[in-house]
C-alpha cells in the first residue's frame, strides 16, 4: 500500500520499484548502513551471522520463487545448494577455474539439474510433488556421497580462497563484502524476476493452474522455468558457502535443512520478497538464541544433557512453525505491512 | 512391515510425514514403560492406548483444527512441525545410542517344508496382517470407515451431509498413531530400540506413493517392488558404484514412476475442474 497522494504521473514512475523520494532515501541509507557502517561496528561474531544470512537469503529467495509465487513445493532445495556448493569445488580445486567463473558454472549446473528434477512437476502437484523432491534431495546426496574422488565422498572438498587481481578474499569483513554485493544483486534480479511477465504467470499458476492455462500460460513452460530459476539461486548461494566455508562436505545439506528452508518462507511470508529477509533472519537469530540458551537449560536439568542442542533446535524449529501456521499464516511480511500503514494512518485509526 | 500400518495412515487422508517419527516416539514409549516405569505388558497397552488418545485429541484439536481450509503446503508443514518436535522429544528425553526390548517373543525356530523361520519373526508377521486385515475391514465395512473416507475425499461435502468432521479427523489420527505405535513397538523388539527407526518410515513412503495412495493391494505391491529394487540394485549395481545403491534405489524407482504414471499403478486419477 502506498501513502495517499503519491500518484503515478509517467509510464516510467509506474515501472520504478522505488518510487517515493522517501523510499529513495531509505534506501541509499540502508546500503550505507549495510556496506559502511555495519562492518564497521559490529563484532566478529555478528559479521558472521550475517554472512551466513546473506547466503541463506540468496537460497530462500529461489525457493520463495519456486513455492511463493509458483506454488509448487520443494523439498529438496538444499540438495541444489549441495550441488552449487560441489561444482564451484570442482571446478577450484580439480580445474583451477578463477572463483566467479566456478561460480557461474555452479549456478548453470544446478539450473540444469533443477529443470530435469522438475520434470514431475509437469504432471503432479501438492504431496506428490514434495516426495518427489524428497526423492531428488536423496537422490542427489547420494550421488555426492558416492562420488568417488570427484566429489571427494565423505571428506570433502576443500576449496581455494577467491581472489581478486592480487587481493586475496578471506576473513569474515572481505566475505561480508563478497556476500551482501551478492545478496543485493540477486535480491533485485527477484525482486524484478516477480513482477514482469514471468513473475505474473507464476502467480497466475499457483492461483489456478488451469484458469492459467485456460488465459493461454503455458502452465508447464512456467514451472519448469521456476525450478530452473529456482535452482539457479540455490546455485549461487551454495557456490558462495562453499567459498565461504573452504570446505564441504555431503552433511552440510542435510534433508532437515531443506524443511529449514520452507520454515524461513513461512515465517517470512510466502509470495514477499522482503519477506525471505525476514524470515531468514528471525530463524537465524532463534538458533543463536538456542545454541546459547541450550546449555543454561542443560544445567538447569541435569540428566538431560546429551543432544540437548539438537533436541531443542528440533521442539523450537517444530513449534515456531506450527505457532506460524496456525496464528499468523501470512507470516512475518504481513505483520511488516499492517505496522508500515498504522504508523502511515496514525493518529487515525484507519 | 511397518509398511502396511503406514497404508492405514494414508488411507484416512491426512498428509501425514510425521509417521516415522511416530513409531520411533511410540517404540521408545512402550520401552520407557516397560522398562523405565517396570509395567507389565497388558497394563503397558492400555497406558499406551491412554496416551494415543490424547496425542490424538491434541493433534486434532491444537494442529490440524486451525488449519481447516488452508492449502496443501500447511498441511504438510504441520506434519513437518509435529515431527520436529517429536523428534526433538525422543532425543531429550531418551537421548544416546540404542536399547534393547526384553525377550518377548519367543526365541526358537520352526520350520516348514525345509524353509526355518524364526519364531519371533513369524508372530510379528501374523500380528501384522492381523492388524491390516483388520483395518482393512473396518474401512470397507463399517460406518465410520465409510465416514473417513467421505472426509477424506471431501471435506466440505462430507459436512454438509451431517458428518463431524473434527470429531472424524480425531478419530483418523487416533487410528493412524495407533498403527505407528503398533509398528514401532514390534520394530523395536526385531531390532534395538534407536533413532533410525524414523528413517525406516522414510523409506516407507516410496512404496506407498509407487502403489498409488488410495489403493491398499497397492501399497502392497509397491513394498514388494521397493524391496526387490532395493537388493537387486544392491546385487547388480553396487560393483559400479562402490555400493550403497540399495539407499539410493526406492527414490530413483519413486522419481520413475512419478514421472510415468503420477498417481502410482493404481491410484485413482483425479479429475480436475475449475
Amino acid at each position: 500500500m502506498r501513502p495517499a497522494g503519491t500518484f503515478d504521473e509517467s509510464y516510467s514512475q509506474d515501472m520504478a520499484i522505488v518510487r517515493t523520494r522517501f523510499q529513495w532515501i531509505m534506501l541509499i541509507a540502508g546500503l550505507i548502513f549495510l556496506f559502511g557502517v555495519l562492518p564497521q561496528i559490529s563484532s566478529y561474531y555478528v559479521l558472521t551471522l550475517a554472512n551466513l544470512i546473506g547466503i541463506t537469503v540468496i537460497g530462500a529467495l529461489g525457493l520463495q520463487i519456486l513455492l511463493g509465487y509458483c506454488g509448487q513445493i520443494s523439498m529438496g532445495h538444499m540438495a541444489f545448494m549441495g550441488v552449487g556448493a560441489y561444482v564451484t569445488g570442482i571446478m577450484m580445486s580439480h580445474l583451477g577455474l578463477p572463483w566467479f567463473a566456478a561460480l557461474i558454472c555452479a549456478a548453470a549446473a544446478s539450473a540444469l539439474l533443477g529443470l530435469v528434477f522438475g520434470l514431475p512437476a509437469l504432471r503432479i502437484k501438492g504431496f506428490y510433488l514434495a516426495l518427489s523432491t524428497m526423492a531428488a534431495h536423496f537422490i542427489i546426496i547420494w550421488a555426492i556421497w558416492h562420488g568417488g574422488d570427484i566429489t571427494g565422498g565423505v571428506y570433502g572438498l576443500s576449496i581455494p580462497r577467491p581472489h581478486i587481481g592480487e587481493f586475496v578474499i578471506k576473513g569474515e569483513k572481505s566475505f561480508f563484502y563478497l556476500i551482501m554485493i551478492f545478496m543485493v544483486i540477486m535480491t533485485f534480479i527477484a525482486k524484478n524476476l516477480v513482477r514482469m511477465k514471468l513473475g505474473r504467470a507464476l502467480i497466475a499458476i499457483r492461483d489456478n493452474d488451469i484458469a492459467a492455462e485456460f488465459m493461454g500460460i503455458n502452465v508447464f513452460y512456467y514451472k519448469l522455468v521456476a525450478f530452473t530459476i529456482a535452482s539457479a539461486f540455490a546455485g549461487v548461494s551454495g557456490a558462495l558457502y562453499a567459498l565461504y566455508l573452504g570446505n564441504i562436505a555431503p552433511e552440510q545439506f542435510a534433508f532437515l535443512d531443506s524443511l529449514w528452508y520452507i520454515g524461513y518462507l513461512i515465517i517470512g511470508g510466502l509470495g514477499s520478497i522482503t519477506g525471505v529477509f525476514f524470515g531468514v533472519t528471525f530463524l537465524l537469530a532463534l538458533r543463536q538464541v538456542v545454541m546459547i540458551a541450550a546449555p543454561t537449560i542443560s544445567v538447569v536439568m541435569p540428566g538431560l544433557s546429551e543432544g540437548i542442542l539438537a533436541a531443542t533446535m528440533q521442539i523450537t524449529f517444530g513449534s515456531v512453525i506450527a505457532l506460524f501456521l496456525i496464528f499468523e499464516p501470512r507470516g512475518l511480511y504481513h505483520r511488516w505491512e499492517v505496522a508500515k500503514s498504522t504508523i502511515r494512518l496514525w493518529p487515525f485509526p484507519y | 512391515m511397518a509398511l502396511g500400518i503406514v497404508v492405514i495412515c494414508k488411507a484416512s487422508g491426512i498428509f501425514n510425514l510425521a509417521v516415522g517419527e511416530f513409531v520411533a516416539f511410540g517404540c521408545y514409549l512402550g520401552w520407557a514403560l516397560l522398562i523405565q516405569v517396570g509395567l507389565s505388558l497388558p497394563v503397558m497397552i492400555i497406558m499406551l492406548f491412554v496416551v494415543i488418545t490424547l496425542l490424538a485429541f491434541s493433534v486434532e484439536r491444537f494442529f490440524m483444527r486451525p488449519l481447516i481450509g488452508q492449502p496443501v503446503l500447511s498441511a504438510i508443514m504441520i506434519t513437518i512441525a509435529l515431527m520436529e518436535i517429536l523428534a526433538g522429544v525422543i532425543t531429550l528425553l531418551w537421548p544416546g545410542i540404542g536399547r534393547m526390548y526384553p525377550p518377548i517373543l519367543p526365541a526358537g525356530t520352526w520350520s516348514f517344508w525345509g524353509v526355518t523361520i524364526a519364531q519371533g519373526r513369524l508372530i510379528i508377521f501374523i500380528v501384522c496382517m492381523l492388524v491390516f486385515g483388520l483395518f482393512v475391514v473396518f474401512f470397507q465395512r463399517t460406518r465410520i470407515g465409510l465416514v473417513m473416507r467421505a472426509a477424506s475425499e471431501d471435506q466440505q461435502l462430507a459436512q454438509s451431509g451431517g458428518v463431524k468432521v473434527t470429531r472424524i479427523t480425531a478419530v483418523t489420527w487416533f487410528i493412524g498413531i495407533t498403527t505407528c505405535f503398533i509398528g514401532g513397538i514390534l520394530l523395536g523388539m526385531l531390532q534395538t530400540v534407536n533413532p533410525g527407526i524414523a528413517g525406516l518410515g522414510m523409506k516407507a513412503y516410496p512404496a506407498v506413493i509407487v502403489g498409488g495412495l488410495e489403493s491398499v493391494p497397492g501399497a502392497l505391491l509397491g513394498g514388494l517392488l521397493i524391496g526387490l529394487s532395493e537388493s537387486l540394485g544392491a546385487g547388480y549395481l553396487d560393483k559400479f558404484v562402490q555400493g550403497g545403491m540399495a539407499e539410493v534405489m526406492p527414490f530413483v524407482v519413486l522419481m520413475l514412476v512419478l514421472i510415468i504414471k503420477p498417481y502410482g499403478l493404481f491410484g485413482y486419477k483425479r479429475i480436475e475442474r475449475v
